[in-house]
Parts: C-alpha cells; sequence; structure tokens
C-alpha cells in the first residue's frame, strides 16, 4: 500500500499503471525525490484523496467504499471530470489513433474496415453522450444537492424537486461502457485477418484492456461510493424538511 | 460465465489469505473484500450484493445480530468449522448455513466444494437470468447486423412494426448496446453471423 512518504518517484516506477491516474490530478513527471504528499501539496491535491483513490486503483480486491466517504462531494465531483476530461481527450483519441493507424497498414477488406470505422464513431458518440449527460445534469444536481444540505435554511424549490427526482432514476439508466470495447478486442482476436504489425496490434489491446479497466474502475466510484451517498444526502435532507 | 462474488470474515490472517489464494484460482471467483471479525460487515451488506460469505466460527458468532434479522443471509454462508468434533450446544445459526468447510481441508477438496456450489449457483442463475436474449431476440440482431430495417425485420418475420421496436428496447436493456455497428460486432463475436456476411456500408 502506498503511503503519503514514499517518494512518488518510486510510486510511479513500481506500479506503472498508475501513470494513467497522473493526468487527472494534474500531475506531469519529473518529481525528483519529492514524496507523495510534497507532490500532491505542491500541486494543490488533497494528499488522503490521492492516496485513496491510488491505492484502490491499485488493489484488485479494493472496494471502494468507507475510505472514499471521508472527502466532500466536490472532491469527488472534481475527480470524476478531471477523470471524463482524461478518457475523451487522452485515452480514447489515442487508442483511436493507433487503431485506425493498424487498420490502414493491413489487409482488411473495405467491408471490414468500414465495420470498424462505423463501430468506433458511434461508441465514440455514446460516450460522449454518456458524460455529457453526467456533465451538465447528475454533477450540478449533486454539488447542489451538498450545497443546500450545508445551508441552514433549504430551498424550498430544491425540495420541491427531491420529492419527485431521486439519483437512483439516474443509477438505474447508468449504462457500462466498456462492454462494447471488449467486443471490439474480441473481433480482432477472432475473426479480423491477422495483422502484420504485431507491436501496434498488441498496443491497440492493451489500450482497449486499460481503458476497459479504467471504465470499470469509475462506475464501480459512481456506483458504489458516489450514488449510494447522494441517495443517503437525499434522504437525509427530505427528512430533515418533512414536518417544516 | 457468471461471476460469484465472495466475501471474507476471519480473523486469521494467515487463514483468510490462503483461501484468498485458493479462491482467486478458480475461475468466475470475485473476493469482493475480507475482513477481520470486527469489520463492518452490516454496512457492507446493504450496499454490496455479494453470493457468498465464507465466515469463521468467531465471526458467525460475533455477527448473530446480523444473522437473526436477516436469516436469508445463512443461505449464502460457508462456515469454517475450527474443530472436528464440533459442538452441538454452539450457536443454532450454525446448522442452518448453505455449507461447511474444514479446516483442515486440502486444497483439492476446498476447489471441489466451492465449484460445486458455482455450479449450483449458476443453475439456478440461469433460470431467472434475463440477460439472456431470447431465440426470437437473436433472430432480430441477426437481421439487425445484416442491415435490415425495422420494417423490413418485421415483413420477414410476420410481426407489426410496433413488436419489432418492443424486441429492440428489451435488446438494448439486455445487451446495453444501442447502436447497429454495436450489434453487429456484438452479433459476431457471438457467432450469429459471420463477418463475411455483413453488408459493407459506406463509412460517415
Amino acid at each position: 500500500m502506498i503511503t503519503r512518504n514514499w517518494p512518488m518517484y518510486r510510486v510511479v516506477l513500481e506500479n506503472l499503471q498508475l501513470l494513467s491516474l497522473l493526468p487527472r490530478f494534474n500531475l506531469k513527471l519529473g518529481f525528483g525525490e519529492k514524496s507523495v504528499d510534497q507532490v500532491c501539496k505542491a500541486q494543490g491535491i488533497n494528499t488522503d484523496f490521492f492516496l485513496e483513490i491510488a491505492n484502490a486503483y491499485l488493489d484488485e480486491l479494493y472496494v471502494p467504499g468507507e475510505g472514499l466517504s471521508l472527502f466532500s462531494l466536490g472532491t469527488m465531483v472534481d475527480y470524476i471530470k478531471s477523470t471524463h476530461l482524461y478518457f475523451t481527450n487522452i485515452a480514447l483519441p489515442t487508442v483511436a489513433e493507433k487503431l485506425f493507424r493498424l487498420m490502414d497498414q493491413s489487409d482488411l477488406s473495405e467491408k471490414e474496415v468500414n465495420l470498424v470505422t462505423r463501430f468506433f464513431s458511434d461508441y465514440k458518440e455514446e460516450f460522449l453522450t454518456h458524460i455529457s449527460q453526467e456533465e451538465e445534469q447528475i454533477l450540478p444536481y449533486i454539488l447542489e444537492l451538498e450545497r443546500q444540505s450545508a445551508l441552514q435554511v433549504t430551498d424550498p424549490d430544491f425540495i420541491q424537486k427531491l420529492e419527485t427526482y431521486s439519483i437512483i432514476e439516474f443509477a438505474k439508466e447508468h449504462d457500462r461502457l466498456e462492454t462494447s470495447l471488449r467486443h471490439l478486442s474480441e473481433l480482432i482476436i477472432k475473426y479480423l485477418p491477422p495483422f502484420d504489425d504485431l507491436q501496434l496490434c498488441f498496443q491497440v489491446l492493451n489500450d482497449l484492456a486499460a481503458l476497459m479497466k479504467d471504465l470499470v474502475d469509475h462506475a464501480d466510484v459512481e456506483d458504489k461510493v458516489l450514488i449510494p451517498r447522494v441517495a443517503e444526502l437525499e434522504r437525509k435532507l427530505l427528512k430533515r424538511n418533512s414536518h417544516v | 460465465m457468471k461471476i460469484s462474488r465472495f466475501i471474507l470474515v476471519i480473523d486469521s490472517y494467515l487463514v483468510r489469505k490462503g483461501l484468498v489464494s485458493v479462491l482467486n484460482r478458480i475461475q468466475g471467483v470475485r473476493v469482493l473484500r475480507e475482513f477481520g471479525t470486527d469489520g463492518p460487515l452490516g454496512s457492507f451488506l446493504q450496499h454490496h450484493p455479494v453470493d457468498f460469505i465464507i465466515i469463521s466460527q468467531t465471526g458467525i458468532d460475533r455477527s448473530a445480530d446480523l444473522f437473526t434479522t436477516q436469516p436469508e443471509l445463512l443461505e449464502k454462508t460457508i462456515l469454517i468449522e475450527e474443530s472436528l468434533n464440533n459442538d452441538p450446544s454452539g450457536n443454532g445459526h450454525n446448522r442452518d448455513v448453505l455449507t461447511t468447510i474444514r479446516l483442515q481441508e486440502d486444497k483439492e477438496s476446498l476447489t471441489r466444494k466451492i465449484m460445486a456450489l458455482l455450479e449450483n449457483q449458476e443453475e439456478g442463475y440461469l433460470e431467472t437470468r434475463t440477460m439472456e436474449l431470447s431465440p426470437r431476440e437473436t433472430t432480430i440482431v441477426r437481421l439487425v447486423s445484416l442491415g435490415l430495417t425495422n420494417r423490413q425485420i418485421a415483413e420477414r418475420l410476420y410481426l407489426s412494426a410496433h413488436t419489432v421496436m418492443t424486441h429492440r428496447k428489451n435488446i438494448i436493456s439486455k445487451l446495453g448496446i444501442k447502436s447497429v455497428s454495436g450489434l453487429t460486432i456484438y452479433a459476431i463475436v457471438n457467432n450469429i453471423i459471420t463477418i463475411e456476411e455483413v453488408t459493407s456500408k459506406p463509412v460517415r
């Protein structure tokens, strides 16, 4: 388990999977001998939050829960937003670029190229819709909920909204984005003609696998930590205002 | 294949880690969480669905309240018997647990027991499972992947357009795949159509 006094360079060197977390915290390499705590402080990051996320990320058995509930919903919402940015601006374009380069160099038939191209563009569209729905509706709602519950007197309009809406509605509709990526990997491994550029093909499969893992982790944070906490806060706020 | 979710409630670190290492070698097992016997078991179970709880005698004794208020948990519980001469005057819950394993159990018999439980669960699971496509839905996925419109599908299968729409909605909710291209790839990797059958479509 990583702790605050470890040198950051060792943390990353020994756990290269963590590289995909760095951009989400706006951390850049070149750590020198600085500890995790020093690096986080210099960047204005809550060290405990970073440690909780990093340890959760590394521990296959970890189920997010108690640890993450110590942080404000605002902190979690910020992290979720920066993870979205990582997905849309880094992870997805990178794998797309490699996938298309791989197909350009291959002897795939036009039919096969179209199949994959179309699949990827539809997937990207679904992905962006999913994220923008969260960013435009769900996350602002969560921030407002946290703000309202900190107030002495809750805005009656908000209470009215709470009586008809709950985050649970969103949870029911919360799609899993990793499934389709698995189908794409399966297609490459099972049915597309083998690619000559093995290195690039492995990179594509590795990138897809890493993205799938990131998406699973991310959905876990949302479904298992964020949503239960928001639902709990909704209940508390309703209860507090039920006898007014 | 279904993933079965396990949690372990065992105070002995060595026993716990030993079990985890055996469990992790069995396909379809996911150990969600390990608890010493003082862990927040009750609140964990409120938030996380689990399929099996492997628990030590001390664990079950200490969580007696939980098992009394939620007796259905016993149907998921695998008890570790710590001594050979099991004391019948012990806690009344013990006789109701799903199964028991002995502390002295060797690796093979332990693995067999767990695998038998998974198989039973799989059977029960298939009966109630709704994620599997019905034959009719599979046919529709096939036709969608071949590029047919809802109307063409309705004509081909002698169904109303409305019925086809209902099937398509059910397919989306079962598979979580909305786009035609996503369904096409699904159909290929699940051998519903061959890659050669897919009609060529212009790139958008």
